[in-house]
């Protein structure tokens, strides 16, 4: 069986193209109406030699630390330092500790103490833990009854 | 607010003045102290609800989180865009940075307005932006097709909003936020309050998307470059969320029945477009249709008005927000390496780029809500609120469970297991940048568990 894939070899020697890092995989033929949506209809012809960071040639033969910023070995190398600390030594580590110290976020934990502590009164005291009336009724005053 | 508002404003000086050389580095550096910043907003120390130091602008427990999210968003944007600009002329890519910026603006603007004309006005003027960065950077002829959907189903939803606003303004007085929610329950009786009512609601449910007006969402998502898809995902759908629970607070005690139809159309969403990720062959549109599901979910939460369904809600909205945008992410490393969406021709990719598999592995977790990320926690509140509200969106809601770990598992196999095709053996490694991108993205998911409560909202 294996024998039989040998006739597939001639055609799969077309995509050995480029052995090096980059050799693009955009559909040569004209975009028929089934896949023209998933290839990249050639925007931009004149750069199709260093287009989306596949150039002929890799960021990664000149600068052995590309970092995938820049293809200036300099700024890639401070662009790197500068995303990574105030992405995760500010933002992430001193944020993160900010947050973490944070007073009780929206008095929940105070609510849920302030209960208890109203709770363990009310029944020192025996009264009901809880009123049926929010306000005393004997403290509203309601207009007469034939007045007005 | 104005400490995060003119940093901000300030990036545009920033983008146009900046060395040419330098514009990428200065722009991430200077948006992720905004992100920084932005974190004093979750200081809640009172139990009332809004925090502000003037009457049109303010920060309450339900606007936070997403502003949160929206302030992180910018410099994750920069950084995926930072590689598939680089040929553009500068001028171009200055423009782009700045549509972004423009962008955040006017989110913050909308998330942070008091005033619902306000928040109306903000909402419109985002879709600008978006519309431009989709039709003018996206990669196919489609996205012509995609940014004339965008445009005009949001349209159409949102303008018999401004009637409605318009009709509530003239008869309270006010639309301020502040005094909304003290109103009285407003007693809708005839047929042209029930169209008020829908009007109130409609444009938001066609951002959220709600799955009978989703159409736009595939289209826009997938012809979008990878900082419109993030964006997308990961805020403009949550503007719909948001607007909807602000509209809830005056829509009351007509919501109970009319809602119907619209909580049966997102439970039925979540079923059909979990089926849908499941046939399909493209990995954007996957990752989209995915959104809209779990944006029915929310919406299910929201129109059952209960605390739990609100939390849920607000939860689920900022888990999914950055586990979406993390998958858009993902998608772009392989579509910048391969030039092609289809997940067939992109397989196997643990052989080449493992570590790159472990990012897309947290992510297809979170995507299908694995405890204890609080993609769980939303989905689950949500749940259980929809089943105390009737016990029949169980069996919806289960199957939706089970069919979002079903695609979420498809998602994962086709694209890092599985033979690697012969093309493709020689792909670049993975940048330093797509790294970093990709755990700005899965590092917040993973703390928010550990205080959940700063996105639990006012009602919890």
């Amino acid at each position: 069986m294996l024998a039989r894939l040998s006739r597939f070899r001639p055609a799969l020697a077309r995509f050995r193209t480029n052995p090096a890092f980059g050799a693009r995989f955009v559909s040569q033929s004209a975009p028929s109406g089934a896949a023209g949506s998933a290839t990249v209809s050639d925007l931009q012809p004149s750069r199709a030699t260093e287009s989306h960071g596949h150039a002929e040639v890799s960021a990664f033969e000149k600068n052995r630390d590309y970092h995938g910023f820049s293809q200036d070995p300099v700024v890639d190398e401070w662009n790197m330092r500068m995303a990574f600390f105030f992405g995760i030594s500010m933002a992430i580590v001193v944020g993160g500790t900010f947050i973490h110290y944070l007073p009780d976020h929206g008095m929940r934990q105070w609510a849920r103490r302030e209960a208890e502590r109203l709770i363990t009164q009310r029944e020192a005291a025996g009264l009901l833990l809880m009123e049926e009336n929010y306000y005393d009724p004997s403290k509203i005053v309601l207009p007469g009854a034939g007045e007005e | 607010m104005l400490k995060i508002l003119i940093p901000t404003l300030m990036l545009f000086p920033t983008i146009w003045l900046s060395p040419a050389k330098w514009l990428w580095t200065t722009s991430i550096a200077q948006s992720l102290v905004i992100a920084l910043a932005s974190l004093s907003w979750l200081k809640w120390s009172s139990e009332t609800g809004w925090s502000s130091s003037n009457l049109y602008l303010a920060t309450d427990p339900l606007s936070t989180p997403l502003l949160v999210l929206t302030c992180w968003l910018l410099p994750l944007m920069i950084l995926a865009s930072q590689n598939h600009l680089s040929p553009e002329p500068l001028n171009r890519q200055r423009t782009y940075i700045s549509l972004l910026v423009s962008l955040q603006m006017f989110l913050i603007l909308a998330f942070g307005a008091t005033e619902i004309i306000m928040f109306y006005i903000m909402f419109e003027a985002t879709l600008l932006p978006t519309l431009i960065i989709i039709t003018r950077w996206g990669n196919q002829t489609e996205r012509l097709n995609a940014g004339t959907y965008f445009l005009f189903y949001t349209l159409a939803g949102s303008l018999p909003l401004l009637v409605a606003l318009l009709l509530m303004q003239n008869d309270s007085g006010t639309l301020s936020m502040f005094t909304l929610q003290y109103t009285q329950p407003l007693y809708l009786l005839t047929w042209g309050d029930k169209l008020w009512w829908a009007a109130c609601l409609l444009a938001f449910l066609v951002k959220m998307p709600l799955y009978g007006v989703h159409l736009w969402l595939p289209k826009a998502h997938v012809e979008a470059p990878i900082a419109g898809s993030m964006i997308l995902a990961a805020v403009l759908l949550k503007l719909g969320g948001y607007g909807m629970m602000r509209m809830m607070v005056m829509l009351d005690p007509l919501t109970k029945e009319l809602a119907y139809p619209f909580i049966v159309l997102a439970m039925w969403g979540i079923i059909m477009t979990g089926s849908i990720c499941l046939r399909q062959t493209d990995l954007k549109s996957l990752i989209a249709y995915s959104s809209v599901g779990h944006m029915g979910l929310v919406a299910g939460g929201i129109l059952i008005q209960t605390p739990w369904g609100f939390t849920g809600a607000i939860i689920l909205m900022i888990a999914h927000g950055l586990a979406s945008s993390a998958l858009f992410c993902l998608a772009n490393t392989s579509y910048e390496r391969t030039h092609s969406r289809t997940m067939l021709l992109a397989r196997g990719m643990q052989m080449i780029l493992p570590l790159m598999t472990t990012w897309w592995f947290m992510a297809s977790l979170a995507n299908l809500a694995l405890p204890p990320l609080p993609n769980l926690m939303g989905e689950l509140m949500i749940i259980t609120s929809m089943f105390n509200w009737s016990y029949w969106t169980l069996i919806l809601t289960g199957l939706g469970t089970l069919i979002t770990a079903s695609y979420s598992l498809y998602l994962f196999l086709m694209t890092q297991r599985g033979p690697l095709p012969s093309h493709i053996i020689a792909l670049e490694p993975t940048h330093t940048r797509e790294h970093l991108l990709i755990i700005l993205h899965l590092i917040p998911i993973v703390l928010l568990i550990l205080k959940p409560e700063l996105m639990w909202g006012w009602c919890f």
